[in-house]
């Protein structure tokens, strides 16, 4: 008797998760009428378009997310097949991307740097495919493969120079993911942004110990957030995807977020990502993963990809309701920076 | 506490080797008839979600090939953690151990230079193997001497070696120019090669595995940790060092998973990466359930793991389902497989004592 | 009070020590002793809650490995409940449903069908990462935020007012829930009855005890400790759900359970010990003082707990019979 109780309780509890819950990835619902199915991609006329994404899936409300994104909206606009893969184990990068050139797929986008090496091992072993490598720097230049790599150093200066000029107790503060090279750019070209605009600012940078979460622990991201606010930072740079979500989150429920406390995203506009940190979330150091794919798989469509790397667009995203609460002639500083960022004239002064 | 003991002596030998290979079977079927009504839920055909899985991982030769891959270290996994059921010893520390031994033998295969490739790759499966051992050994020690029960030590030793591991991957010996957290590529004379679709460490399992199966059964050892394991009691009356017979346990046992990681790193990520295969010590438990502590028998339960683990990549690829459906299909087959009432359920009238695989934290 | 000083010696002097240290530092820095305590004592209130749930149920005598399944099950519970039902308080109810209903699963699995206790733990810690992994849903946020309480009175102490006492619901209820949970196991007679059972179960049988269902009922009731812990997760400490929330704290929970002698008092007293060396190393390494690895601050109280284990053999012992299913002989 237990037993059927417990198995139609779960039964239950199954059905109601089933139903708001996304179990399946949505490849049903994103396809357009063009290409139906991928039983075909060899043929001229079908552009199938395929993703794998790190360990991680793509709603990590992060890079993942917004490559997926990107490379959906790129299918779309030229009427190609888009699928995605996401990789659960590290040993399973070519197999994932075998899938998709066993079907002959025209275009993969491979994302995250911990992927370099798989991607351009298949992409010798496949010289016909196009692969769009993102955030994988290509040392060395092979035909077909593309690295989409973004100046993350000028985004976090963009950032930092803000922060500078925003903080009133000369305290600003980052919460960091893993202490690897793209979250480090962030990071440094944060802290020399704000020195360039603040020289009194003390910045305290924090990383994510090592450990497998290190990408995905919002909590121990909420309580080093929590600490450095109460040491006194009222600006903190939340980067490191969920765990620099929780910073975000915890932020945005200090007491004065908004008017005396803010909190900076990053990789995209978190405004929309994460809404919880609306409250606080003056702006995101942004990289443009979105419009760099598109644009990318675009080019691989209509035969302009170059192998090598295609440096994507990089700097902070809209103030959103915040655009009151700056005061215009930091807008006009921090809009002057990053335009000096973006046509050379001011360097970041950032090396790893 | 030694009045319980005369009572219920330790069952494990009883449980899980007398019990009737249906069970695992029907456990099997289940546990997809309900993963089935997962998938279901989700809109799919469960008999196109498994056809998906199974055609990957046997009908592909690059599927064919990770199959492989991935049972090999599951064999061992499963072997270690049946040796040390034999034995009375609940083994839940294979991960720790597993991943201990890949340090180590990456490192050997690293480091260890001016060998020929047969002796260089000895010579590092075997420093992975020592380093599993020995890991396995503190467990076991501390049980002989300490009375500390072996599943708690295990527990608090696997979290130890991650976090050492760890630490030794970001600092000493961390691949340099390079901001991940994993060593230098081994070299090439360390490398265990594949043989077409089946990789060498694959054999080596198969004869490891043999190996086991004739020790445990046909040999005065064998019958000494079967002995053992099946009644303490009866054990010590007989002679039977019980210190030496736990220690010997553990070691042999962590030795086992030690070869699985070291296998896995030679053979298949060719360095120390600390983010790999995070499950295998409880997939291992699953196995040895399966397989009813029977050596023999872990080769068709992890072929079955294996399998699950391969294809589901082709599983979302061809359907949208996620990958983890795995991970619930193998943790409901763990509990129909070691819950006797399922035993009770089908031979109603036989008698089938409890599963009592652990007696307790202080022995 | 002076019993309970007595009886719970070395928690309290350990307390006494570091209460003292702390306000040595407090006057040399205020702001940055308190922070680094209201981090130490974040880290430790899941902990604490967890190693209460592995307390009550290894004194009744089941043994539990599942708590991280149960924490990680009920953070999703609270999480997505709140977000279904647009309610943050029914959120909470609901983990603790959650947490309530694994408790009962284990009740029921290692009790009644009596399987093996550390197996049915590991089919709850691999069911729940599963089942997390594959129902969680991306975008969805919580409706309302755990509002921040302050007692009145308490949590105008210094340093330890700020701490302790201000703070949301289930940090808050954390302290009164270990003061109760050791009341409840030393001085009642649900305490004594369940300890028996735990202890010495054939002859708690004979003394007309229902054996089976005590330790069903304590294993259940216990699940809610560990729902709390997960919905404290979930909704206060983050305020979101991640894949893996929980992050191995249900083992920490185990070690810090052990380490305190299977006692509530020294449950906390160890918790807090850890949370705060981790708190300091954090803070060291941030001041750039010195450079103390994480991960060996992470590995502390493992490496301790079996130093303890293996050291004071005989003056730590859990619960006789705890691990043993009971069958009930003639």
């Amino acid at each position: 008797m237990k037993r059927m109780r417990t198995l139609a309780g779960i039964s239950i509890l199954a059905l109601v998760l089933a139903a708001c819950s996304s179990g399946t990835t949505d490849t049903a619902a994103e396809e357009t009428a063009a290409a139906l199915d991928d039983s075909n991609c060899a043929a001229a006329e079908n552009f199938c378009v395929g993703l794998v994404t790190d360990i991680g899936k793509v709603d990590d409300k992060s890079f993942n997310q917004s490559a997926h994104e990107g490379a959906m909206a790129a299918a779309a606009e030229v009427g190609g097949f888009y699928k995605y893969i996401e990789t659960t184990d590290t040993k399973d990068y070519a197999a994932n991307m075998g899938q998709f050139t066993d079907k002959s797929y025209d275009v993969i986008v491979t994302v995250g740097f911990l992927m370099a090496e798989a991607t351009v091992t298949a992409a010798k072993a496949n010289p016909n495919t196009k692969f769009i490598g993102v955030d994988q720097f290509q040392a060395e230049e092979v035909a077909n493969v593309t690295g989409l790599i973004f100046p993350e150093d000028q985004a976090g200066y963009g950032a930092g120079y803000l922060a500078g000029l925003m903080t009133k107790t000369n305290k600003i503060g980052s919460v960091l993911g893993l202490e690897i090279a793209p979250v480090q750019l962030f990071a440094k070209g944060f802290e020399a942004g704000a020195k360039a605009a603040n020289a009194n600012v003390a910045v305290t940078t924090v990383y994510h110990p090592p450990a497998d979460n290190g990408f995905g622990d919002p909590v121990w991201g909420a309580a080093e957030a929590k600490k450095q606010l109460a040491q006194g930072a009222d600006i903190i740079f939340g980067a490191g995807g969920g765990t620099g979500n929780g910073a975000l989150i915890e932020i945005a429920k200090a007491e004065g977020a908004g008017t005396a406390i803010f909190c900076i995203g990053v990789d995209t506009d978190q405004w929309f990502t994460v809404p919880e940190a609306q409250p606080c979330l003056i702006t995101s150091a942004v990289k443009g993963l979105t419009e760099g794919t598109t644009a990318l798989v675009k080019k691989a469509f209509d035969g302009s990809i170059a192998g090598g790397n295609f440096v994507g667009s990089a700097g902070i995203a809209d103030y959103h309701d915040f655009a009151s609460v700056v005061p215009m002639d930091v807008q006009d500083k921090v809009a002057g920076v990053v335009a000096g960022l973006k046509d050379g004239s001011i360097k970041t002064g950032v090396t790893l | 506490m030694t009045l319980t003991e005369t009572k219920t002596p330790n069952k494990i030998g009883f449980l899980v080797r007398n019990q009737s290979i249906v069970v695992p079977i029907v456990a099997i079927f289940v546990a997809f008839v309900l993963g089935g009504i997962l998938i279901f839920l989700q809109g799919v055909n469960p008999l196109v979600a498994y056809r998906a899985i199974f055609s990957e991982a046997w009908f592909d030769s690059d599927g064919l090939l990770r199959t492989f891959q991935k049972t090999t270290p599951l064999v061992l996994a499963g072997l270690a953690v049946t040796v040390g059921l034999r034995v009375g010893l609940f083994n839940i520390g294979a991960q720790g151990q597993l991943i201990s031994a890949a340090l180590a033998s990456a490192l050997a295969g690293i480091y260890i230079t001016n060998l020929p490739p047969i002796l260089h790759v000895l010579v590092s499966l075997f420093c992975g193997v020592i380093v599993g051992a020995l890991w396995a050994g503190i467990a076991g020690v501390l049980k002989a001497y300490r009375g500390v029960h072996e599943v708690i030590s295990t527990i608090m030793l696997n979290s130890i070696a991650i976090g050492i591991l760890d630490y030794l991957v970001s600092n000493p010996f961390q691949e340099p120019d390079q901001s991940l957290q994993r060593t230098k590529k081994i070299a090439e004379t360390a490398v265990l090669p594949n043989i077409g679709v089946i990789p060498f460490g694959f054999i080596l399992a198969l004869i490891i595995c043999l190996l086991v199966s004739w020790m445990l059964n046909k040999t005065t050892a064998g019958f000494r940790f079967n002995t053992v394991g099946k009644n303490k009691f009866a054990a010590t009356y007989a002679g039977i060092n019980m210190k030496l017979m736990v220690v010997t346990g553990m070691l042999l046992s962590g030795g086992l998973a030690g070869l699985g990681g070291a296998i896995e790193t030679l053979g298949i990520t060719y360095r120390f990466e600390p983010a790999f295969n995070a499950g295998l010590g409880f997939d291992g438990i699953t196995i040895a359930l399966l397989a009813r502590a029977n050596p023999l028998a872990t080769i068709p339960a992890a072929i079955l793991v294996g399998t699950l683990r391969a294809g589901g990549a082709s599983l979302q690829f061809e359907t949208g389902i996620e990958p983890e459906i795995v991970d619930v299909l193998l943790a409901i087959t763990l509990l129909l497989v070691s819950a006797p009432i399922l035993a009770k359920y089908l031979f109603r009238g036989k008698a089938q004592k409890s599963a009592n695989v652990t007696s307790g934290w202080g022995n | 009070m002076l019993d309970f000083i007595k009886d719970n010696r070395k928690p309290v002097i350990t307390l006494g020590l570091v209460t003292v240290i702390a306000y040595v530092f407090y006057f040399l820095d205020e702001i940055k002793t308190t922070s680094v305590l209201v981090f130490g004592w974040g880290y430790a209130v899941p902990l604490v809650l967890a190693a209460m749930v592995g307390i009550i149920g290894e004194r009744t005598g089941v043994v539990n490995i599942g708590i991280e399944g149960q924490m990680l099950m009920s953070a999703f519970a609270s999480f997505f409940g709140s977000v279904i039902t647009g309610n943050i308080y029914l959120g909470m109810l609901i983990g603790i449903a959650a947490g309530l209903i694994m408790g009962g699963f284990l009740a029921v699995a290692a009790v009644k069908w009596e399987m093996d206790q550390i197996i049915a733990g590991v089919v709850i810690n691999i069911v729940a990462a599963g089942l997390t992994s594959f129902f969680y849903a991306p975008g969805k946020t919580l409706p309302q935020l755990v509002p921040v309480v302050s007692i009145p009175i308490l949590s105008d102490i210094p340093l330890i007012g700020p701490v302790f006492f201000r703070n949301g619901i289930f940090a808050l209820a954390t302290l009164f829930i270990v003061l109760a949970v050791n009341f409840a196991i030393f001085k009642t007679r649900w305490g004594l009855r369940s300890r028996s059972v735990g202890e010495y179960p054939s002859a708690a049988d004979a003394a007309g005890i229902n054996v089976t269902r005590v330790r069903m009922m304590n294993v259940t009731l216990a699940g809610a400790l560990a729902g709390c812990a997960g919905a404290f997760l979930a909704l206060e400490a983050a305020g979101t759900f991640a894949r893996g929330l929980t992050a191995g704290r249900g083992f920490l929970a185990l070690a810090i359970m052990i380490f305190g002698a299977w006692n509530p008092m020294g449950a906390l007293a160890a918790a807090l010990f850890f949370g705060l060396s981790t708190a300091l190393a954090s803070q060291l390494q941030a001041d750039e003082v010195i450079n103390i690895p994480q991960q060996f601050v992470n590995l502390l109280p493992f490496v301790m707990t079996l130093i303890v284990l293996s050291v004071a053999v005989g003056r730590v012992r859990p619960p006789a019979a705890a691990g043993q299913p009971y069958t009930k002989e003639g």
